[in-house]
């Protein structure tokens, strides 16, 4: 019995003594949850690198990475925000109605010694790192749309490259010359939406800049322009149907396939399918989209959003680590074995085909005023009013009014759109 | 075994020789079985154009899926993207992974669908026709809704991250299988209970041992169907599984799809890959939903 | 219910409480996976919810705007008993012949059933792809075929007359799935009734509205409801192929509570929007299985 019930404590007192050294140790070890995706951009091994870089500068935090599917993070991201718990420290907030559950980084910029907003391309930092006076995350990669121009395709039809100053007119005449409908191969492409790039081009806003009024601007002068200008594309023939955009570019990847194929003579693509041209060995020249010279030059660009979840138990941390991944060693690894256009000058300008047409072009685009500069500011624009005037866009794709009813059409649309906007507003702001 | 098909019975007392030696009622069946095989294979052509357009896109290269006039034969067949589906991911293991969940899913169906069936098919109790509507509400709830809610139970049972969330549920059976046994027991003549009821058998050995045997093909839907939705389903586990081991091959083929660009040729082949399985499962299963005939026959 | 319980001998109250142990498990289920995600969605209803942000109690405020200006509820409401009156029928006919067709023993049927099943088999983006490619207004197979034999053929999803039909063609070929129950249906149809049939001197025209049609009415009414149900959570073509359009033709009413709940974000609205489907799907569903009763023939009643 004795010997028994002493084995007993010993047992015991051994048990408490580990548990004790045990949790002691796990004390010393903080595990940040990162939520990401893998991609040409951020493939998963330049991923791991990053973490192993990482822990071996801090040997006291572990990094467990999560690698989501693209076409599922937003619905896993938002069920967990939602849910209030169990989101990871650090991930990609990549959608501007999560940035509400952001750790504030402004506190932890201003005591870093190593990094500060000016690091980061300035327009960038303003449209995709700050959302009123909070800065949501750090800006990862720089994304931007341009035209791509298929330079065989040109030679062949014996039709000038585009220059950087043309026109939306010119764009159709450009497009017009270079389509063969005998082989089907289309001279360019058309726009996913309005009140993009070339739209705003043409200084058009679908409502008032406070978000009161739609009213004089969904159907100001401008903007009955860009529509026209549209039906004019449709009218052209020079692009491929709705059915064909749709069918070869799913999934919102662009038409980048019917690009490569050399059926596509021009399309709006971004830096991402520029690489993969570059990899497929087609020669090809890149431009902005079309404007007007004398006003504002818009591109539509994009970053992604790399933040700290606002409800972490680690936060310094995860902003260790945060400053780590979206910072200069982090980006660098990411453009070296990816390819990730860094939102830091300073590692951008590493970049080892810096000198190439193409880079440059994209680098120069990047410069121009960014489509998201009024969007940000004006939640509404998407979701609600542009989907009550979608019947607009759908009518003159599919080529089913005439020109001359454009004006009227949009004008039917002005009570709808406006109800839309009173009904948002209160909701979301603008 | 044909005398047992409506479409195709020839009871043996009209079975008899004409004058000039031609047995009739043969050359009819003859004639009746070519023109079912023609009929059936029309028919199997034109539902088999999409999937025969995606076996032709998973063997071309990539301008050649997109290359104008299509090609329904890719000049050179690349079965090599096959092979890099199988190496870009691991295929192998998301299905293996897959497996996991069909087995799990399996057996809580049919340790919980066939006694919730009873009750509502058998068993008489107060209350039992709002409660059969009650029990079918689920299927009318749109998935989405319940997301956040069930997400926030689990994290709190801490079962987020393991494959509970995407088991336990078929514990307490599917409103389909259930309905689908409680129409399927609702046909069996009651007869047989009866007589078994007068032998001293209890409610519980009725059912195990008289009912269920009789309902091989509505278990076999199950089985088969029970496969094919866990097989498939992308948002159970996209929302609860965070280790890339762990997934299965629905989240797995998720990967195919890219930011900027989808590797179509790729994407086709391992969607053709992973729905094998399935097809295998049922090419065999058939056996037992059509074979359930002889039984019942003999019984009946 | 108490007076009903007392008035029961004691057979019957041991049957019934047999029934209610048999029931356990599905009442935790339903406790647990309905009634706890309703009752959420319910108070959600009353809610503005951005999902991020806790949710603030407006009242009917929801419920007044859906049903008084709201053109989008109407709309999607509109499209989608369009397409339930449409596909509905011709999904449960096509289905049945399809079932007897694949009845007929001969050799090699086990292969034609796998085949109808395949596209049962496959979901998500490959098929919807492929939908699209097939149906590509001037180069895609089926306008190819008709153009074969003098039909010029429709836009299909590019139409907004025809992108509804599309939609539907794309659920009717899926009718292998729904084929296989009407299968186990006519597995429990005796023989003996047939041979007794044919020995009255009936042909097969009369076995198949006296007998087949009769005993298969429980699976006929569970492939009515199931396929109804289905029919009104028709969504992922809209949210792969169509994104609603055009012109709203395919803005299916989960579509338009997807949109509402994970895109806008207004998740408060989306909670209403689900919640009325769910009452409109049990009100015809309570409807249907009130007709059952004079319909539905059960060997056990």
């Amino acid at each position: 019995m004795r010997g028994k019930s002493r084995f007993l404590a010993l047992t015991m007192i051994l048990l408490l003594v580990m548990s004790q050294l045990g949790s002691a140790l796990a004390q010393d070890s903080v595990t940040i949850e990162w939520w990401s995706v893998a991609g040409n951009e951020l493939p998963q091994e330049a991923q791991e690198a990053i973490v192993t870089a990482f822990e071996a500068e801090h040997p006291d935090i572990q990094v467990n990475l999560t690698i989501l599917p693209e076409s599922g993070y937003d619905e896993r991201m938002t069920t967990t925000l939602g849910a209030g718990e169990g989101a990871p420290d650090v991930a990609l907030f990549w959608n501007a109605n999560w940035y509400a559950q952001t750790l504030d980084l402004t506190p932890y910029l201003e005591a870093d010694p190593d990094l500060s907003p000016e690091d980061y391309f300035e327009n960038f930092w303003i449209n995709w790192a700050t959302w009123g006076d909070k800065v949501v995350g750090l800006p990862l990669g720089v994304g931007a749309n341009f035209v791509m121009y298929n330079k065989a395709v040109f030679d062949e039809a014996g039709v000038d490259y585009p220059t950087a100053d043309w026109t939306p007119e010119e764009y159709i005449e450009v497009a017009k010359a270079v389509t063969d409908t005998e082989v089907r191969r289309w001279g360019g492409d058309r726009p996913r939406g309005p009140y993009r790039a070339i739209w705003m081009n043409y200084g058009a806003f679908p409502y008032s800049d406070d978000s009161t009024m739609v009213d004089g601007y969904f159907n100001s002068e401008a903007s009955i322009a860009a529509y026209e200008w549209l039906w004019d594309l449709v009218d052209s023939g020079a692009t491929p149907t709705p059915a064909d955009i749709e069918i070869l570019g799913t999934e919102g990847t662009g038409p980048i396939d019917l690009f490569l194929a050399g059926r596509l003579a021009m399309a709006t693509l971004n830096q991402g399918h520029m690489l993969i041209a570059v990899d497929e060995g087609v020669d090809f020249g890149i431009v902005p989209e079309p404007g007007f010279v004398d006003s504002q030059r818009f591109v539509n660009a994009w970053s992604l959003t790399a933040s700290i979840w606002s409800g972490t138990e680690n936060p310094d941390e995860a902003y260790e680590f945060l400053s780590f991944f979206a910072g200069p060693e982090g980006q660098r690894i990411l453009m070296e074995q990816g390819t990730l256009f860094p939102a830091l000058p300073a590692v951008l300008d590493e970049y080892e085909n810096a000198d190439t047409d193409y880079a440059q072009a994209f680098f120069s685009v990047l410069e121009d005023t960014q489509v998201a500069e009024w969007t940000a500011g004006h939640p509404c624009w998407r979701g609600a009013v542009i989907r009550s005037v979608q019947d607009v866009w759908d009518l003159i794709n599919l080529g089913e009014i005439s020109r001359d009813e454009v004006t009227t059409t949009i004008n039917d649309y002005i009570d709808e759109a406006q109800a839309s906007l009173e009904e948002c507003t209160p909701r979301l702001g603008g | 075994m044909n005398q047992t098909n409506p479409a195709l019975a020839q009871p043996a007392h009209n079975k008899r020789k004409n004058n000039d030696g031609i047995d009739w009622q043969r050359v009819q069946r003859w004639v009746g079985t070519a023109l079912v095989y023609v009929l059936m294979t029309t028919l199997a052509l034109i539902f088999m154009i999409p999937l025969l357009w995606m076996l032709s896109t998973s063997l071309k290269t990539r301008p050649e899926i997109f290359a104008w006039p299509p090609e329904w034969v890719p000049a050179v067949p690349q079965w090599g993207n096959y092979a890099d589906a199988f190496n870009s991911y691991p295929l192998g293991r998301f299905m293996a992974n897959s497996m996991i969940l069909v087995i799990g899913n399996t057996i809580g169906e049919l340790v919980s669908v066939p006694l919730i069936a009873y009750a509502f098919a058998r068993l008489r109790f107060p209350g039992k026709s709002i409660l059969f509507v009650l029990m079918l509400s689920p299927m009318m709830i749109p998935g989405h809704i319940r997301l956040i809610p069930l997400y926030s139970a689990y994290l709190r049972l801490d079962m987020v991250g393991t494959y509970w969330p995407l088991i336990l549920p078929s514990f307490f059976g599917n409103p389909f299988f259930i309905f689908l046994m409680v129409q399927y027991m609702r046909t069996i003549p009651r007869d047989l209970d009866e007589a078994a009821r007068i032998d001293g058998a209890g409610t519980w050995t009725i059912l195990y041992r008289i009912i269920l045997p009789l309902c091989i093909p509505a278990l076999t839907i199950i089985v088969v169907f029970t496969f094919l939705w866990t097989w498939n389903d992308f948002l159970q586990p996209l929302i609860y599984l965070s280790d890339f081991e762990t997934y299965p091959i629905s989240v797995g083929l998720a990967f195919f799809q890219g930011r900027y660009s989808v590797e179509w040729n790729m994407f086709m082949a391992a969607t053709l890959i992973s729905i094998l399985p399935i097809l295998v499962l049922y090419f065999f299963a058939q056996k037992q939903l059509i074979g359930g005939l002889s039984t019942l026959g003999l019984k009946g | 219910m108490l007076s009903t319980w007392r008035a029961m001998n004691p057979m019957a109250r041991r049957e019934a409480l047999e029934g209610y142990t048999a029931l356990i498990p599905w009442v935790i289920g339903f406790l647990i996976f309905t009634t706890f995600p309703i009752i959420m969605s319910i108070y959600l209803s009353f809610t503005e919810w951005t999902i991020i942000e806790p949710p603030t109690w407006i009242g009917l405020a929801n419920y007044e705007r859906m049903f008084t200006r709201d053109p989008l509820f109407w709309q999607s409401l509109k499209v989608t008993l369009l397409f339930v009156a449409f596909s509905l029928p011709l999904k449960l006919v096509l289905g049945l012949m399809l079932a007897l067709l694949l009845n007929i023993k001969v050799p090699g049927m086990n292969f034609f059933r796998t085949v109808f099943y395949l596209p049962a088999v496959i979901s998500g983006v490959a098929v919807a792809l492929m939908w699209m490619w097939l149906l590509q207004p001037d180069t895609g197979v089926a306008n190819t075929l008709l153009a074969a034999i003098g039909i010029q053929g429709p836009n299909w999803f590019w139409d907004r007359d025809w992108a509804l039909p599309s939609v539907a063609l794309m659920s009717i070929w899926k009718v292998g799935g729904s084929a296989i129950i009407y299968l186990a249906g006519l597995q429990n149809i005796p023989p003996h009734l047939y041979e007794a049939a044919k020995i009255d001197g009936a042909n097969r025209w009369h076995s198949f509205w006296g007998i087949t049609l009769p005993l298969l009415t429980p699976t006929l009414f569970f492939q009515l409801l199931i396929e109804l149900i289905d029919s009104f959570k028709v969504f992922t073509e809209a949210f792969v192929i169509t994104q609603g359009g055009p012109l709203k033709a395919t803005y299916f009413y989960l579509y338009y509570f997807y949109e509402e709940g994970f895109r806008n974000f207004n998740m408060g609205y989306a909670s209403g929007l689900a919640l009325v489907l769910v009452v409109i799907i049990i009100l015809i569903t309570v409807f249907l299985n009130f007709t059952s009763k004079r319909w539905v023939y059960y060997e056990s009643d």
